[in-house]
């Protein structure tokens, strides 16, 4: 797959869904492609002298073996970029964004690459913008309840300085500890906190960012209500670095809670899982963290050293995990109402987690990515969100969609707030098998949409997704986001290649 | 290739522990990149020169923290190790920049001067290596500092155990205290010791591409232990145990590697429970530096955290001393910028502690003015009778 997509001079690159679907195959069903024709072809004698001169010592990578850890992300998609710069400065960014802009160079921001769906893979050719120098300690201000932080700074780094000061900034997508904020912002970073503090955009009050021309552009600021003129700051969260190079963010911040303590339980079926879920949601509680996992994804992990420590019975076929946070008696109260709405359900077994302790009940979810490459070595990740009231349709139909394909498919994720983790397992050296895993993953998408849901909840829709997101969204939705893009970014050298 | 278990899925959770990412910015130097160089490499795609590859692949500290958390079996120290060796050029440029520090390190006349030898002589380099980092001649902490826990009450836990004790290059040549301070802990727990020809550990060797070299040590060292009735083996230095754990590659009965590997044994779990007093003048502010190669629970740690209390002020977990072994050669300056984060860390600390060689030489070599430097054991007295 990864020679198949591989474009190292960045002339020609497919998205993955445009060669395997077949269907979607001109210019016509995607717009954005029309546009590309004038962009920079390469990278001239004069390009790289500006660039050297910008970005003087090892702030400029032009060798091919450098240049090679800026073609991939966890998508594991790849196209070469044609230079990578490290700016460290903002006047920095206003100088390359006014040149690129002038010669009509694709610009491609980029932190630690661990978006799932292309979104950093410098899919025409270009120059790559790498944020991890814009990083320094967080500003975090107990008193006005903000941080504001630069964008390579590692989100669980700004995490541990909020926590220093008993404050709380509580987006958790899986990467937390290897992501950036400034990816997380550009992202829309989802997590498993989501069904209590919602995701990034719910936190975000502010950012500055350079423009395509070199324009600066603040956007709200440290009060944490403002109703003045159209949200801008939040357009910038989820723009997938397609508007501007952002320098600095403002987020809210909260009370650290002071305590929490998890709860893994084991159902005999998924139907009883998710009728003990609402059992809880109906009792009053309201969990920090509401996680599933199916049959497929606890079969994967008994098939490893998990499987053996996990704290669940062997006759579950179903698990659920719950984390409640907040004060000492507010938890545990909360944790025996939690334990008294699952009673009458048929759990097979109930392990709570306080203290030390609690990080052993959340060991198997954490394994399960990993785990799935034990029943085949390729992987298709898709994260649809559905309706919660439908959630269980969106596992049973999406396992019967893995069955018929003879593939295995393992549902886990976020079921407080509807976000399924889809994992189509296969083997791409087998004949046919990759074509016939993203034939599944079409069908998982149509799936969803068709239950009033999304192709994405977190992951996003990037490079190997573009063509689909197109399709959900609608030819008038994506005039307008086009329309807005070109209001940032007139001749559409931010991230190009990547839909709407 | 040298351990790969699996192929790289670029998932990036390698990206937290790499000291080297870390320090500098560079992505293209963290491991995630450089497996999936070498997975292009081996593809033959991107138009790669295997020489670019092993020159950018080999800015590795070989601290193995990547491969400790890779959920995919990647070892990426392995892969640059097996880069090392397959570079024609390597061991040449190896040997030359080696002695051209050795003259600056290593003054006619020294101690060490004596083991430099005049060919490129692998099984010296294990010693010879931790030098580079600047360890000098010399007694360690004493006599500036004279020993100052001293240990009243010994458990009973090992009393009458027959054991070996691996002894590592830096004890046996550079520093004897520690050996001296070893066996003196291992007499006060009743532990026999039983005697035991060991060579290097080979660690240096291996991530230096010598992996011929490197088995040869190994296989030494087995047999060593296989001729003293494979008893437990108690090891001071978290690298040399690192290296020693890996010996299980070189064992082809898979029972006889899982008794290897139950045999070696750390000292401080050894001496856990061991009562000490502080004695003299002792510093106010001791820290502790963590390495690389460390195991989980830190049991070095929680042995000066039981003995020093609060006079333990500051410690280290994610940073990395920027030994580096050879890479310290192609590229000082990136295994200084390590360093100095280390050092930002250790800020304020009188007198810093750890438990490897490799940390102990490259601390030492470059503590600010007034910070001692030293393995845990110099700090040991003898039991008071």
């Amino acid at each position: 797959m990864v020679k198949e997509m591989s474009s190292w001079r960045g002339v020609e690159l497919r998205s993955r869904r445009a060669r395997c679907d077949g269907v979607i195959d001109t210019g016509q069903h995607r717009p954005y492609l029309s546009g590309m024709i004038g962009y920079a072809a390469s990278l001239t004698a004069a390009h790289r002298a500006f660039l050297l001169d910008l970005f003087p010592g090892d702030g400029c990578v032009l060798s091919s073996e450098g240049l090679a850890a800026f073609s991939a992300d966890a998508s594991r998609e790849r196209a070469m970029p044609w230079a990578v710069v490290r700016p460290e400065r903002r006047d920095q960014l206003v100088e390359l964004l006014r040149w690129a802009e002038a010669e009509r160079m694709p610009v491609y921001p980029r932190a630690r690459g661990t978006g799932r769906v292309g979104g950093a893979v410098p899919s025409l050719g270009g120059v790559v913008v790498s944020m991890l120098r814009m990083a320094g300690e967080p500003v975090v201000d107990a008193d006005d309840f903000v941080a504001e932080v630069l964008p390579g700074v590692i989100t669980a780094d700004l995490q541990a300085a909020c926590a220093a000061k008993g404050l709380f900034y509580p987006p958790d997508p899986a990467s937390v500890r290897i992501s950036t904020i400034g990816g997380n912002v550009a992202t829309c970073a989802g997590g498993l906190r989501a069904v209590k503090y919602g995701v990034t955009r719910d936190w975000v009050l502010g950012v500055e960012a350079v423009l395509p021309g070199g324009r600066v552009l603040r956007t709200g600021g440290r009060s944490h209500k403002d109703v003045v003129g159209l949200d801008l700051t939040r357009l910038f969260v989820g723009s997938n670095g397609r508007l501007g190079l952002m320098t600095g963010i403002t987020l809210k911040l909260i009370p650290l809670p002071e305590t929490s303590a998890s709860a893994l339980v084991g159902f005999a079926d998924l139907a009883s899982s998710l009728a003990g879920a609402g059992a809880v949601f109906r009792a009053g509680v309201l969990p920090s963290a509401c996680e599933f996992m199916d049959q497929g994804a606890l079969e994967a992990l008994r098939l490893g050293p998990e499987g053996t420590s996990m704290p669940l019975a062997p006759g579950a076929r179903a698990a659920l995990l719950f984390k409640l946070d907040g004060t000492g008696p507010g938890v545990a109260a909360e944790m025996d109402r939690l334990t008294a709405a699952l009673a009458p359900l048929s759990s097979v077994s109930v392990e709570v987690g306080r203290g030390e302790a609690e990080e052993m009940v959340w060991n198997a979810r954490r394994g399960i990515s990993a785990a799935a490459f034990r029943l085949a070595p390729d992987k298709l990740a898709e994260d649809i969100a559905v309706p919660r009231g439908r959630v269980a349709e969106a596992v049973e139909r999406a396992r019967e969609i893995g069955r018929a394909h003879g593939l295995h498919v393992l549902c886990f994720g976020h079921l407080g707030d509807g976000n399924i983790h889809v994992n189509i397992m296969h083997d791409r050296s087998h004949p046919g098998e990759s074509a016939i895993a993203h034939q599944a993953a079409d069908e998982i998408f149509r799936l969803a949409v068709s239950l009033g849901g999304t192709i994405s909840g977190e992951h996003g829709t990037g490079l190997t997704k573009a063509s689909f997101a197109d399709e959900q969204l609608g030819p008038e939705a994506v005039a307008i986001m086009r329309g807005v893009r070109r209001v940032f970014d007139p001749r559409e050298i931010m991230n190009p290649g990547k839909g709407w | 290739m040298v351990g790969v278990a699996g192929e790289c899925i670029l998932c990036g959770k390698c990206l937290e522990v790499c000291p080297l990412l870390a320090a500098t910015g560079r992505e293209e130097l963290g491991p995630r990149a450089k497996a999936d160089l070498c997975h292009l490499l081996a593809r033959d795609e991107a138009g790669l020169r295997g020489a670019d590859v092993a020159r950018l692949a080999g800015l590795c500290l070989g601290c193995d923290r990547c491969a400790a958390v890779c959920s995919q079996g990647v070892d990426v120290p392995g892969l640059v190790a097996g880069l090392r060796g397959a570079h024609p050029d390597f061991k040449g440029w190896l040997w030359k920049t080696w002695l051209s520090h050795a003259k600056t390190l290593w003054p006619v006349g020294s101690a060490m001067a004596g083991l430099v030898p005049d060919s490129l002589r692998p099984e010296r380099f294990g010693p010879l290596l931790k030098m580079l980092a600047g360890l000098r001649d010399g007694p360690g902490l004493t006599p500036a500092l004279a020993p100052f826990l001293t240990p009243t009450s010994f458990p009973d836990t090992h009393r009458g155990e027959p054991m070996l004790l691996f002894p590592g290059c830096t004890a046996t040549h550079v520093r004897q205290r520690w050996l001296a301070a070893a066996h003196s802990l291992l007499h006060g727990l009743g532990v026999a010791i039983l005697p035991g020809d060991f060579r290097c550990c080979g660690s240096g060797l291996k991530s230096a591409g010598f992996a011929d070299e490197a088995r040869a040590m190994a296989l030494h060292n087995l047999a060593a232990w296989r001729g003293a009735g494979r008893p437990k083996v108690a090891v001071f230095c978290a690298s040399c145990l690192s290296a020693l754990r890996g010996y299980t590659h070189y064992i082809d009965d898979p029972a006889e590697a899982e008794v290897w590997r139950n045999s070696l044994i750390l000292l401080s779990i050894l001496a856990k429970d061991t009562v000490f007093v502080i004695s003299g003048a002792v510093p106010d502010r001791i820290a502790y530096h963590r390495p690389c190669h460390a195991d989980g629970a830190g049991s070095d740690h929680l042995l000066l955290v039981a003995a020093l209390g609060d006079r333990l002020v500051e410690s280290t977990d994610r940073q990395c001393c920027g030994f580096g072994g050879v890479m310290a050669l192609g590229a000082p300056e990136l295994a200084d910028r390590v360093n100095a984060r280390c050092w930002d860390q250790l800020a304020g600390a009188e007198l810093v502690l750890t438990g490897c060689s490799a940390c102990a030489a490259r601390l030492d070599a470059t503590a600010p003015a007034g910070v001692a430097v030293g393995h845990w054991l110099e700090v040991i007295g003898q039991m008071r009778r």
